[in-house]
């Protein structure tokens, strides 16, 4: 009896080595196993705790960038525009983040990050209080910190900030919203989660524009938590009490796809409302095509990582990086989509 | 005899003269004295933490100078702490042959409840935090007390109930905020809970180990430990046994309500904000950690070892895979294939267990 | 014969429309085994839970030491020193022999430890492997679940539970049912023992010779009812077969 016992025993230790083995190949396998990257690892280990490097030229940092959030597009079109600045300087850039925009999340990544000790971090942060402790323990560290989008309560702690101007962003919204209502009616904001800068600064900048038309009601702000289906939820809501509603801003990618679902699902009654999204990501895209989205604001991304990158290298050379740089933005519309200046716009779902 | 007593009585041994082959009713099995070492070696549970050492090791040769230092290792534990307590309550249920999947709406909603109190009362000083704390460890423990009470006297299965609880008690979050996070705790709640430390160890850490002591104690040593088991194993034996399964089932999702609260505090007290996106996985975070840690879905078999170990595969998976800047999506394929590995290996178990 | 121990007089039991128990009787004394037989669907287990505590009669009553009696549940039963072993065993498989048999009636450590509910783990080891000995089973006690152990192993565990516990009656419910020849002549064995310990058992079983080897009384019941009471040295399975089947019932309706 107690053979049969031994037998079934050992008959597991095959599975759970199997089981083992495949972690590890993954986790050997997985890092693209090239040359730059088990130099990152090791280099960043042989580096004493400084990090940084006083020579010149740009060759050889360790460069990561932390987006919000991992799979979002915006992010990725930074990830090339930063790649694109690396790849010139001759550094190596590495993308770590969460799969949800919040700072329980990126914190334990950002940590892990600092461990593996890199010479710069581009982070995109997801609260501006939340996260100021644990990007300090960054600054801490040694590492050079750029922020990028998003900013902190205190940015100080980074050598540059570089991001849209938002509160503009919101008045080009504000402004393009207004047209396509021919100026009268009532207007609704959806926006994300208060305490992210960005999408604060562009209702700030919105409702700014908007109070110059008189015959445009302001119906206020709701918030949709990133989830597109809340913020279509919040578009039928507020088309039952207000059937007057005839535009929409939404202040992200997941805020304007939404309220394009809900102004869908609201059938006849939503036929006339206009809608204006941030950012533009494919799927915005082919709503604006199909004409559910009538104007994207699209911000540079691909600018915001070239920028982010090429100042935290300046910042490792001992130079002195602008502290604070905003880029720009395209209204792009079913109009003049096609113009090779606004396909060059649109945001990438890979590099 | 009252049945408190023993029920041996004097009487003289039975003859020791049989056969034991020929006896049939001999309970030896031989070669398995008690608590052989051998076999606790081959146990579950002891496997995956076999598993979590090599992990361990083999990141800290791939990455010697990161991994293993003293900040990276705090902050792993501090990454873990949350879930660690919301998985000590979790291993009671799951060993009650039960399931909770309301565990990060109820954190949640014990965090919203917390800072509007202590906003209510000045948001500032340590009178403050404590209301905070009361209020979130009562408001826990009262969304336990009602999955409890459905589980146990409606009879409603608990997966339907926790899933039901789950929707209400972040519905109610919403509800209360208006769906936008609440910011601002006091001070102190912060700077001691949230980053404080104590002989080197940050509270956060402090109050699950706390917890997680206390787990093991009670699942290994009581009454109370014994009667999960029970209930988990055969609720109808435990009935007939005289225990109020009932009762007993109460008490288990009111702890593992009033741990989500405790978690709750400590989100609070690290982010500064009630972060009501944030827990929506949290649920399957800690059914995989108990899961992985050994313990059966079925019931009636598992340890609070184990889920601390549970709840560190995952943890140091990420943070190894992130120094070592492996793609983050090869992370997530790691936690499934460990968790996948672990059910298979207690399926094994079991199955030998049975043929015997 | 010795006054009656328990009894039960004209229990009535409903499941819904079904009328499991019209009016039955039963009678056991101490130190005496009395086999319960019947066909399948005569009540026979029902009324062992209604004697253990697990189900409220509908109707009824139930006489212990020439005191009337309510059992509202299993502990009541126990308190009168009523002890079953169920058909299916009523065993909790994860937990190990020792745990089974303190199973709701737990050891715990004197003093504060017991009082904040500490188990005496090791008390109980030692005396549950003595209770095992003292039962004629030569156990030596393993750290094993009980579903690691055979049927019959596993049925031998139960058994001992109820007889170690059982301080004036012990129900068996077909407790020989998956066991194989030997193992079986050690429970009758054990039913002997307990009986010659003063302690009344109740043995339900649909094996025949077995009841008649082991038993001091027979008694039959059919369709919720007892039909018939027997001495097992004078008669034989004719007679059994007769009251079971209807052909023979000495107690009909109009009798008290």
């Amino acid at each position: 009896m107690s053979q049969l016992t031994l037998k079934r025993t050992s008959g597991m230790r095959p599975v759970v080595m199997a089981a083992l083995l495949a972690l590890l190949l993954t986790a050997c396998g997985g890092g693209g196993g090239d040359a730059a990257e088990s130099e990152a690892a090791s280099g960043g280990a042989s580096e004493a705790a400084g990090g940084s490097e006083a020579a010149g030229g740009g060759g050889d940092y360790d460069i990561v960038l932390i987006p919000g959030v991992i799979g979002d597009e915006f992010y990725v079109s930074m990830e090339c525009g930063a790649r694109a600045a690396a790849d010139e300087a001759g550094a190596s850039l590495d993308v770590q983040g969460a799969d949800t925009f919040d700072p329980t999340a990126q914190t334990p990544v950002l940590e892990a990050v600092i461990a593996s000790q890199p010479d710069a971090i581009l982070i995109a942060p997801t609260d501006r209080t939340a996260m100021q402790a644990p990007i300090q323990q960054a600054v801490d560290a040694g590492i050079t910190v750029a922020l990028v989008d998003t900013t902190l309560e205190d940015p100080s702690v980074a050598v540059a900030a570089v991001a849209s101007d938002n509160v503009e962003g919101g008045r080009m919204a504000g402004d393009a919203l207004a047209e396509l209502m021919n100026e009268e009616g009532a207007a609704l904001v959806i926006n994300v989660n208060p305490g992210i800068s960005t999408t604060d600064q562009r209702q700030e900048g919105f409702e700014e524009a908007i109070a110059q038309y008189e015959n445009i009601e302001y119906l206020g702000t709701e918030f949709s938590n990133n989830e597109p289906a809340q913020a279509a939820q919040i578009v039928d809501a507020t088309l039952s009490a207000n059937p007057g509603l005839n535009g929409i801003f939404g202040t992200n990618l997941f805020s304007a796809e939404g309220a394009a679902t809900g102004v869908r699902n609201a059938g006849p009654e939503g036929e006339d409302i206009s809608i204006v999204g941030f950012d533009a990501g494919p799927a915005q895209v082919d709503q604006l095509e199909s004409g559910q989205v009538q104007a994207l604001i699209a911000q540079k991304p691909e600018e915001i990582g070239t920028q982010g990158v090429e100042q935290a290298i300046a910042a490792l050379n001992g130079e002195e990086p602008e502290a604070e740089i905003t880029t720009g933005f395209e209204v792009i519309t079913q109009d003049n989509l096609e113009e090779p200046e606004m396909q060059e716009a649109l945001y990438k779902s890979q590099c | 005899m009252s049945s408190s007593d023993s029920p041996v009585r004097d009487e003289p041994a039975a003859a020791a003269t049989e056969d034991p082959d020929a006896t049939g009713a001999d309970l030896v099995i031989p070669g398995q004295e008690r608590d052989s070492w051998l076999r606790r070696l081959t146990d579950s549970t002891a496997l995956i933490f076999i598993a979590l050492l090599a992990l361990v090791t083999v990141f800290a040769v791939l990455a010697p100078g990161a991994f293993p230092s003293v900040p990276n290792i705090r902050n792993i534990f501090i990454a873990a702490a949350s879930l660690l307590v919301i998985s000590v309550g979790m291993t009671f249920v799951i060993i009650s042959a039960g399931i909770d999947l309301s565990v990060g709406s109820v954190l949640v909603f014990s965090s919203v409840v917390a800072v509007k109190a202590m906003t209510a009362v000045g948001n500032e000083g340590w009178g403050v935090s404590l209301i905070g704390i009361g209020v979130a460890l009562l408001a826990g423990l009262l969304w336990g007390l009602i999955n409890g009470f459905l589980i146990a006297k409606a009879g409603i299965p608990p997966l339907i109930v926790t899933l039901g609880t789950l929707g209400a008690a972040l519905g109610f979050a919403q509800i209360i905020t208006g769906g936008i996070n609440l910011r601002g705790v006091p001070p102190q709640l912060t700077q001691v809970l949230g980053y404080g430390r104590i002989f080197g160890i940050p509270w956060l850490v402090v109050v699950a180990a706390f917890v997680t002591a206390w787990g093991i104690i009670a699942l290994r040593f009581t009454r109370f430990g014994r009667y999960t088991y029970a209930v988990g194993s055969n609720p109808e034996a435990a009935r007939r046994a005289g225990i109020n399964v009932d009762r007993h089932l109460l008490k288990i999702y009111a702890i593992v309500g009033l741990l989500s609260g405790l978690a709750g505090v400590m989100s609070l007290a690290r982010f500064s904000n009630t972060n009501i996106a944030g827990h929506t996985t949290d649920n399957l975070q800690s059914i995989a950690a108990v899961v992985i840690g050994g313990t059966s879905l079925f019931g009636g078999i598992g340890t609070v070892f184990g889920t601390v170990v549970g709840v560190f595969i995952p943890t140091v998976l990420q943070n190894g895979f992130v120094i070592l800047r492996v793609q983050p999506f090869w992370q997530e394929v790691a936690v499934g294939v460990v968790l996948i590995a672990a059910v298979y290996v207690d399926q094994l178990k079991r199955r030998a267990r049975e043929r015997l | 014969m010795s006054a009656p121990l328990l009894q039960a007089r004209n229990i009535v039991k409903n499941y819904g429309h079904v009328q499991a128990l019209r009016g039955a009787d039963f009678d056991v004394g101490e130190g005496q085994v009395v086999g319960l037989v019947g066909d399948n669907g005569a009540g026979k287990s029902t009324l062992v839970k209604i004697l253990s505590g697990i189900e409220r009669p509908d109707g009824g009553e139930i006489v212990f030491d020439d005191r009337t009696v309510t059992l509202a549940d299993a502990a009541d039963a126990h308190r009168l020193g009523i002890e079953t072993v169920y058909q299916d065993l009523a065993l909790a498989p994860d937990l190990d022999p020792a745990a089974n048999l303190f199973l709701g009636r737990e050891r715990l450590k004197p003093g504060l430890l017991g009082r904040l509910g500490f188990l005496d783990r090791d008390g109980m080891a030692d005396d549950a492997a003595e209770a095992f000995r003292n039962l004629g089973q030569t156990v030596q006690l393993i750290t094993v679940p009980v579903a690691s152990l055979s049927g019959g192993q596993r049925q031998s565990v139960a058994v001992a539970r109820a007889s170690a516990w059982a301080s004036r009656i012990v129900f068996l419910d077909e407790p020989t049912a998956a066991l194989g020849v030997v193992q079986a002549q050690k429970v009758l064995d054990l039913i002997r023992r307990v009986r010659d310990n003063g302690i009344g058992v109740v043995l339900i079983s649909h094996n025949m010779p077995q009841v008649f080897d082991v038993a001091d009384r027979i008694e039959v019941l059919r369709l919720g009812r007892r039909v018939a009471r027997f001495t097992p040295s004078e008669i034989d399975m004719d007679d059994i077969v007769a009251a079971m089947t209807g052909v023979l019932d000495h107690e009909a309706e109009a009798t008290s």
